[in-house]
Formats: structure tokens, sequence, C-alpha cells
């Protein structure tokens, strides 16, 4: 005894591990790359998140001067072919974006992009790439900014030129990022108005009419003042359309993980099921206060009695902008998350507390591929029934 | 049909349509139960509803109560509020919380399990003010239970007796159906008497309740317990060991959904009342699934038709799989 036998199964060769000096390997193998046609532009697809599809169209053919492949609306094959070609486990998102990735190919997309995040979005591109090239999609080039992720300025412009457009013009690019970004910043202020008020209007489906025209005019527009000028018509549009909205309406506030609680889809359209009630809602957890206009450290100095630690991508925000909900005297806050989520996870118990400080009903909703419509349906009607029944009796 | 003579009184009824049961009631204007029935869904919820109005028709009496307006809740509440005609369909955690604080108006936590599902309501000042329900698993519910009764042989409405006989509970895990239930057999295979396991098995519904649905939510005394198998009195017992606190039951406590919704049609404003009338046997109900081939979506919509006519459908995402009954 006292011998460490070795029992193996069978005589396949055994995974092993190695740590060696040095760089990263490439995880991908290496390929031949196609050679470019001079005069053919690459035809670059983003995957689906709500509306800032508008603004990555504008990235695409303002800032990368390529082609853009704007995807179909998802549907349920969407998210079934994600599905089946992701592990079980690994989060909601991560599907969505597979199944868009694929439909961006069958639509001739030869150019995919994604983001670096603060979680595990950070390695998603790379395992998407290798997905997708399992599946036998292989003519196509990943713009994965994790590879570039914490570079400087000029590393990022030089992989845009090797995947996407080698002559893509630097002076022009930057000048039509700033003008993405004072976009993005509209597109939000936007939505805040839109979900502030379309729970309200008095003709049935008029504000989702509006806010369609608006994208359709962002889409066209070029340059800044153009994106000045349809934000004041979309504005100027929306604010005229006829509202029946009480002095005291319900309100609600959205927070949650940065992708599901943003994207419809993903939320099985929550935001369009609570404006159905006629409630007031409210997100702040958007682009533009998460990466544009976010201060990490301001924003955990304002939940300093929760909260000591960053605890992951958007935690500080979701708590910071619950707290701020419940403090201006919301009705009620929901806090949706893909299932899984490990930040959003760590950050119910710190809600949970603020909604028992506060007095505020929290509904924590879970998405996963198989959430269903019913079980939704039923714990928002709940959910509102609660918050009305007891405004009402508050009042 | 007749019309509302001025002498009857007027009544409401209230339908809930369970996954494992269906509940009715009649209550009067004063909230007062006139009439009640429980029967087994069994699979079958369109029939289940006209089998519980028959047996309401049977115990009221139609010369001098008028049933003005119905309100329907429970897991087939569209379905059967179609077929009834009903003002109010109501999901069943507010249906609970209305029923429940009408009848115990200082109630502060109310804990609920049922045939599928189960949630805690938390209360105060008459009004709910937090609820959870269950997401996923359906371990500690109405039906694992009558399914391990089943396996033991015995009838799921003497488990509060033969769970009263224990001395030392067994402990098992209940954390999930499938584990709850190998554990279980393990437990009997390895000598342990029925009555302990029995007893274990309601002590393990409660403490994974308070450990799932109830988690993170301060329970409060006076605390309701109702649903189903608020008549297994081993599980009320295992519930107030657990929580140090006394347990309500109410006699009632089954029903206390379908009296919710006759609550809240009690609500619905006169121009909305229709007199019910009583004729659900005399028509076909019948569904049928389309699914929606105008996109890649696939939507499964459901169209409820009275004999062959179109009374409602749902289902759809979007306006475009919209089938709306004709105009009349």
């Amino acid at each position: 005894m006292g011998e460490i036998r070795e029992v193996r199964q069978s005589d396949a060769p055994r995974a092993s591990v190695t740590v060696s000096a040095g760089g990263a390997r490439p995880t991908l193998l290496p390929r031949k790359r196609r050679r470019r046609d001079r005069h053919s532009r690459k035809k670059v697809a983003f995957f689906h998140y709500a509306y800032y599809d508008v603004a990555f169209q504008f990235f695409v053919e303002h800032v990368l001067d390529a082609d853009y492949v704007r995807l179909p609306r998802p549907t349920r094959r969407t998210l079934e072919i994600g599905s089946e070609h992701s592990t079980d486990y690994v989060c909601a998102p991560f599907k969505h974006i597979l199944g868009g990735y694929v439909e961006a190919l069958e639509a001739g997309a030869n150019v995919l992009v994604q983001f670096t995040g603060f979680c595990r979005l950070t390695y998603y591109g790379e395992l998407q790439e290798m997905i997708l090239r399992d599946m036998g999609y292989d003519d196509f080039e990943m713009l994965n900014f994790s590879m570039v992720a914490d570079h400087p300025f000029k590393d990022y412009v030089s992989y845009c030129k090797r995947v996407v457009n080698p002559s893509l013009s630097v002076p022009k690019g930057v000048a039509n990022m700033v003008a993405l970004l004072r976009m993005v910043e509209l597109l939000d202020a936007y939505n805040d108005y839109y979900l502030a008020n379309a729970g309200f209007e008095v003709e049935p489906g008029s504000f989702e009419r509006a806010r369609e025209a608006f994208f359709d005019d962002m889409r066209c527009a070029t340059g800044r003042s153009e994106i000045n000028q349809a934000y004041r018509h979309g504005m100027d549009v929306l604010r005229g359309l006829p509202v029946n909205k009480p002095a005291h309406p319900v309100r609600v506030g959205l927070t949650g993980e940065f992708y599901t609680a943003i994207d419809p889809i993903s939320n099985l359209e929550l935001e369009k099921k609570l404006l159905s009630m006629h409630v007031e809602l409210h997100r702040a957890v958007n682009l533009t206060n998460r990466i544009l206009h976010y201060s990490e450290e301001n924003t955990r100095r304002s939940i300093a009695d929760y909260v000591s630690y960053e605890m992951g991508p958007t935690s500080s925000l979701t708590i910071a902008s619950a707290k701020r909900y419940m403090e201006e005297g919301f009705d009620g806050v929901v806090h949706s998350k893909s299932s899984g989520c490990t930040p959003e996870i760590d950050c119910m118990p710190v809600l949970q507390r603020l909604s028992r400080d506060f007095h505020v009903p929290t509904l924590f909703l879970s998405f996963d591929s198989q959430t269903s419509d019913t079980g939704l349906d039923t714990r928002l009607e709940a959910f509102y029934d609660m918050i009305s029944m007891r405004k009402g009796r508050t009042l | 049909m007749t019309a509302g003579t001025p002498s009857r009184k007027r009544a409401f009824l209230g339908v809930d349509t369970g996954s494992i049961s269906t509940k009715g009631v009649v209550i009067d204007e004063g909230g007062k139960i006139l009439a009640r029935s429980y029967l087994w869904t069994e699979g079958a919820p369109t029939n289940a509803a006209r089998r519980v109005v028959d047996e309401l028709a049977s115990q009221l009496d139609r010369d001098r109560y008028e049933v003005v307006s119905v309100g329907t809740t429970g897991s087939a509440r569209r379905l059967v509020g179609a077929m009834l005609g009903a003002q109010v369909i109501k999901n069943e955690i507010t249906a609970h919380a209305v029923g429940t604080t009408f009848l115990h108006p200082d109630v502060r936590t109310i804990l609920e399990i049922g045939g599928q599902d189960s949630k805690i309501i938390l209360v105060e000042n008459g009004v709910a003010v937090d609820y959870a329900m269950n997401t996923l698993c359906a371990a500690g519910t109405g039906s694992f239970l009558s399914s391990q009764a089943h396996r033991l042989g015995v009838e799921v409405e003497q488990f509060g007796d033969i769970a009263a006989t224990s001395k030392h509970p067994a402990n098992i895990a209940a954390r999930c159906t499938v584990f709850a239930e190998s554990d279980l057999v393990h437990k009997l295979q390895v000598g342990y008497e029925k009555n302990d396991v029995i007893a274990g098995l309601c002590r393990a519904v409660a403490t994974n309740y308070l450990n799932n649905v109830g988690k993170g939510k301060k329970i409060q005394a006076p605390v309701v317990f109702q649903g189903g198998v608020s008549k297994n009195s081993g599980v009320v017992r295992a519930f107030e060991d657990e929580l140090g606190m006394e347990v309500l039951v109410d006699p009632d406590g089954h029903l206390m959904g379908a009296f919710g919704a006759a609550l809240l049609a009690a609500d619905t404003p006169a121009a909305e009342r229709r007199t019910f009338s009583w004729d659900v046997d005399d028509f076909e109900f019948r569904t049928r699934e389309v699914v929606c081939g105008r996109c890649a979506n696939h939507c499964e919509v459901v169209c409820v038709y009275k004999d062959d006519e179109l009374i409602d459908s749902w289902g759809n995402r979007c306006e475009r799989g919209a089938v709306r009954p004709k105009a009349r």
C-alpha cells in the first residue's frame, strides 16, 4: 500500500495542462487567410443588441468605412441555433449572440464583431469564433476587441485596418467616432423619454411607430449635425404625441445584467409588457451610463453603506441605480439577469437588503433559453397588482 | 335566460383552475361563501371548470341569488375565463393575497404550496409588499407529495396522521425532487419505519420551501398557510417547528384563490356586470393550437372555440399572428 496507482479508462490520448513562459498561444489553429480582393469591401455584422444596432451601423459605415449587414429580427430559430451549439450552462447572452452570428453569416457577412467585457464576455469572442469554425463556417474574420483590450489606441486602429479595411482614414474615423458617442447618448436619451411615457399613449402603437421612424432617421445620419437633427426631430414628434398620464403614475425602475436587462429579445419584451400595464419605466443601465459617463469610484461612493468592493461588470451600477430608484420613491424595482450570471447573483442579497430598508418591493427575474412567457406574465402581473394596490392605499 | 329580478341578491363566482385541482366558490356581497367546490383537474381544465360550475349550481339557491360577475385565476385562468365569460382574469398571487387579507386582515406572511408551484407573500397593513415564487423545480409541491404517497402505498390525505405517529423523523434531502426520491427509497431500503420517512418528508417540504422560496424573506407572525398541501397536518407541524411560531390554516385555505377571484369579481364596475347564465353545459368548448407561420418564431397561438365560434385566442408575440374573434 501507499503506492499511488494510476487508473486509466482507455488508451485514448489524454489532455494535459502545461504552463509555458511568454505570450499567450493562439487558441485557434493557424489558417491560410484568403487573399484580399482590392475592389471588394468587407461586410461587417454585429450581434443583436436592442436599439444599438443603429449605432453599430454608423460605426461600420462611417468609422470602419465598410458595408453593414443588418440582422433580421431574432426569432426562436436564432436562439435554437445558438443553444444547439453552446454548452448548456453558458449564459443566455452567449447563445443569443452565437445564433445571431450564424444568421449574419447566412446573410453574407464576412466580419463579425465582438466586444470585450468585464466578465466572461472577454472570452466569448474567441470561443464563438472556434465554435463557428467547427460548425464549418470558415470564410469570415472576427473583429474581437478582446484581442486589443487595454492596448494603446494605435493598436485598435491597426487591428481594424488589418481585419476590415486597410485604407480606412484615421482622421475621418476619429471624427466620426466622436459623432458616434454622441449618437449613443442621444439614442439613450430618446429611449429614456420613451420608457417614461409610452405606457400612457392615447393611440395604441403611436410611440412604437414614432420610435421606429426615429431609428430610421438615425440610420440615415452621416455626421454629427445630422445626428443632432434627427434627435431634435424625433423628440419633437415624440413630445407631440398625445398621452394620458395620471398625476401619480406607477413607477418602476429597471436594473440588472448588461445584456439581458437591455435587450428586449433576451428579456422577452419585459419593457413592452410593463408599458402595456401603464407603468412609467426608468432604466439607468445603458451604454451612456455604464460606458460613456461612468465613474466606478463615484458610483460606489453612493452605495458605500452597502458595498465596499467592485463586484463585477455592472454590479455597482445595478445596486446604485436600484438605490436611486428607491430613494426617489419608485413603486418597485425589477432586476433581470441571465440565469447563472454570477456578478448579478452577488447583487441580489444587497438588493434584498435595500428593498427591506426602503420598503420598495423588488422583483427578481432570471432568463435563460428555456424561460417561458407565461411564467413571466404571471410574475409581472402579480408584481404590478401588488405595487399598484399598495400605491392606491398610500395615496 | 331569466332576467335578473330585483328581489334576487347579487352573488359573485370565482374559479381557480390549478394544475392538480380546480376550486370554485360563490360569495355574496358581504364576502360570505355560499357554495364551494373542490375537484381534481385531471388534465382537462375546461371539463373540470364545467364540473365545478355544475356542483356550485346545485349548491346555490338560484332563486335567491344571481351571479353578476365572474373571476378566474390559476394556471388555466385565461382558458376558463374565456369559457365562463369572466370579467376578471387574475394571476393566482394577487387572488391569494386578496382572499387571505380579506379573511385575516392582520396577516403578515402567506405561505402557499399548491400542486405544482409554491409561493410566499409578505403583507403589510393588508397590502402585499413582496412575493416570491418557486422557479423551475417542483420539489416539495403537492404533486411531489402525491407521487411519493403513491410510492409508499398510502393515500396522500393520510400523510398528516401517519407523520404524527413518528418519534424520530428521518432526515430526507429535499433540495431536488430526484434526489429526494432516491434518498427516500434509500431510507426505506435500509429499514427506516414508514411513518418516520413520511414525517421526514413533511419536514423536508417545509425546510425546502423556507430555503428556496422563502430565502431572504423576513417571515413575521401571523402566518397563514394555504394551498392544497396545507391540508397536510404533518407539513403544518413542520412549519411551526421550523418557524417557532403558530401557523394558521383556514378550513377554506385550499379555496383561497377562488375566493380571491370572486372578491375581485365583486369589485367590477356595474357597467361590466352581466348575469351569469349557468349554461356552460349547453356548449362545447374546444381549443385548437395553431402554429403561426408568418416568421421563424413559430408562435403557438391557442384558439378557443365555443361550439364552432372563435371566442378568444392568445400566444402570439406580434400583431401578425393575431387571430381575432369576428365582431358580433
